[in-house]
């Protein structure tokens, strides 16, 4: 796992800012493909900026950000759909919307204005269905799903759009802690077994630990810590992180960090 | 099974409407001192010359005509507004399309009648204007649905303000310009038809192929992004087929309120909220509701007559109040 892969997304030289407020400074890092990579930092430190300037919703002041060599300014929305797909922290959907209709969305990037579902379509709905487990919900309406059932809709949502980049923005922030494990394992699952790279913004540091292949943590607009968690993780990274003196303890060789 | 329940509940709705309004057609052909029967309906439109068919079909078929078109056009036209602004109370007379439009139809009767023909073209651009004022100055880095409806009413009453301003100046005795402002229809004939025809059926057959589109806007902006969706320009094409399907209508039978907001609403009680469904249900539910409008509106004080709009302001300001207490959603 410590073999470098080739880097499928790269910022480099990335600046932003609200106004006067600068929040991200000449920020420059690689996303290794095939694995599970982290952004993390304490409030404010520009991890949600970072997020939308990598998904195409704001633009970067200065620097770029490349998809698998290209500009992603340069490609258009729906051409971006088909190699990135993105879950978004907060959702909503029509309530009586069925489970098997709002992954179907999920198809959009390939549909064709009055064209109905191929059967590339149907196939990838029923697939993504099957790998996060919702299949047996798949006529109920989204309104009516628990919180842990509507976040692996939105997963399989993303999934339909059969791309080999995800990115999460805090996946697990309106779950409780068996449906936050739960929809981790999935997540994991998708990067072992699907060869889906992962990018996502995590709140939990030992979470991100745990579940992470590499971790790049922000501090006020710039890369403070990147690279194997195991490596990088250490009382003085999270007090430069987060401003607070936290012990780490390492239990079976893998590493802790004491919340409390 | 579950899903075949749901097929079986969307096309009884259907079949329901489509005969209710079949019916309602025949009978809205009756309505009046002169009476025809089904029978020497049929023989009097398809076979041989009959003079009583033949008055009822020169001077009743055309409203009922523009009342069902122009129902369907006014219903779909809430029901893209209520996805383009991602708001349930959206509605062309409330947020003042209607009226817009109505206003810059005015101005065109009043001031040059004889260019009768691009009444319709004003209209639309009066309501492309109130759109954009509504718009523009509901925008604070962000939709509140709260704010459109306040600006909306306040765009609203200025420009019914500035029609009745405009009928007052002529005395009131501008024939198109009285008509337009009191939503007049007893006095169209099969040329307006012609002017109305297609224009709403080039904007209800854009608003069905628009419909999966629409649904989309359920979705949150960022979402919608996400899986290709252009919202930005999504939301201007919905909009604009949307103004031209209330504009239109307004130029022809004055601006109508609430049939927009309540058509759909009940739309999505008994058919969900799916646009595909949805927008073809409101057009037949919208033809039906406002002909029957216009029918009650001829008949309940004969021989005068109370213009399909009023009628609808009448039912349709409680049934709202009584829909939104009902409805949960919107309870607190």
């Amino acid at each position: 796992m410590q073999t470098k892969n080739r880097p499928v997304m790269e910022v480099s030289g990335v600046s932003f800012s609200y106004g006067t407020n600068q929040v991200l400074n000449e920020v420059s890092f690689a996303i290794e493909e095939n694995k599970i990579t982290t952004i993390m930092g304490a409030n404010g430190c520009g991890k949600s900026t970072l997020f939308s300037l990598m998904t195409k919703n704001r633009t970067p002041d200065q620097g770029q950000i490349m998809l698998c060599g290209k500009n992603i300014q340069s490609i258009g929305l729906k051409e971006f759909a088909k190699q990135v797909s993105i879950v978004h922290q907060y959702n909503t959907s029509s309530d009586d919307i069925t489970v098997e209709q709002l992954i179907a969305f999920g198809r959009t990037p390939y549909l064709r204005l009055m064209k109905g579902k191929s059967e590339e379509d149907e196939k990838l709905i029923g697939w993504a269905m099957d790998v996060t487990n919702v299949r047996k919900y798949k006529d109920k309406e989204v309104g009516k799903l628990s919180g842990g059932q509507r976040q692996r809709v939105w997963i399989a949502m993303a999934l339909a759009q059969n791309t080999k980049i995800l990115f999460l923005d805090e996946p697990t922030t309106y779950l409780d802690i068996r449906y936050q494990v739960e929809i981790l394992n999935l997540v994991r699952k998708l990067n072992r077994e699907y060869g889906i790279t992962i990018i996502m913004v995590l709140h939990d540091i030992n979470q991100a630990i745990h579940f992470s292949d590499r971790i790049i943590g922000l501090r006020g607009g710039y890369v403070e810590i990147e690279g194997n968690p195991q490596d990088v993780i250490s009382g003085e990274s999270i007090q430069a992180l987060y401003g607070i003196s936290l012990e780490v303890a390492k239990i079976d060789g893998r590493k802790f960090v004491l919340t409390v | 099974m579950e899903k075949r329940g749901k097929t079986v509940k969307r096309v009884v709705p259907f079949a329901v409407i489509v005969l209710l309004l079949g019916s309602l057609f025949f009978v809205a052909a009756n309505t009046g001192s002169l009476k025809v029967g089904f029978g020497e309906l049929m023989r009097g439109l398809f076979v041989e010359f009959d003079s009583d068919v033949a008055t009822v079909y020169d001077l009743r078929f055309p409203r009922i005509v523009i009342s069902m078109l122009a129902g369907a056009a006014v219903a779909v036209s809430g029901a893209l507004f209520q996805a383009v602004l991602k708001n349930p109370l959206a509605d062309p007379g409330i947020i003042g399309i209607s009226s817009g439009a109505s206003f810059a139809a005015v101005v065109i009767t009043a001031a040059a009648p004889q260019v009768y023909f691009f009444l319709p073209l004003a209209a639309f651009l009066g309501g492309i204007f109130a759109f954009l004022l509504v718009y523009g100055l509901s925008w604070k880095g962000g939709l509140s649905p709260l704010r459109i409806i306040l600006v909306g009413v306040a765009v609203n009453a200025m420009f019914t303000g500035l029609s009745s301003v405009l009928n007052s100046m002529g005395g009131g005795e501008v024939t198109g310009v009285a008509s337009i402002v009191n939503g007049n229809i007893s006095l169209k004939t099969w040329d307006d038809v012609g002017t109305l025809f297609p224009y709403v059926t080039a904007g209800l057959l854009l608003a069905v192929i628009f419909a999966g589109r629409c649904n989309v806007l359920a979705l949150e902006d960022k979402t919608a992004r996400g899986i290709g969706v252009n919202v930005n320009v999504l939301r201007i094409v919905i909009s604009v087929i949307a103004v031209l399907l209330a504009s239109i209508s307004t130029a022809i039978v004055g601006a109508v309120s609430f049939l927009g907001l309540i058509v759909p609403h009940i739309g999505r009680i008994l058919v969900g909220s799916d646009n595909r469904v949805l927008l073809p249900f409101s057009m037949l539910f919208g033809a039906f509701t406002f002909l029957l409008a216009d029918t009650i509106g001829r008949t309940i004080a004969s021989p005068y007559e109370v213009a399909a709009s009023v009628i609808m302001s009448v039912v349709g300001g409680p049934f709202f109040i009584i829909l939104l207490r009902r409805s949960k959603k919107y309870a607190n």
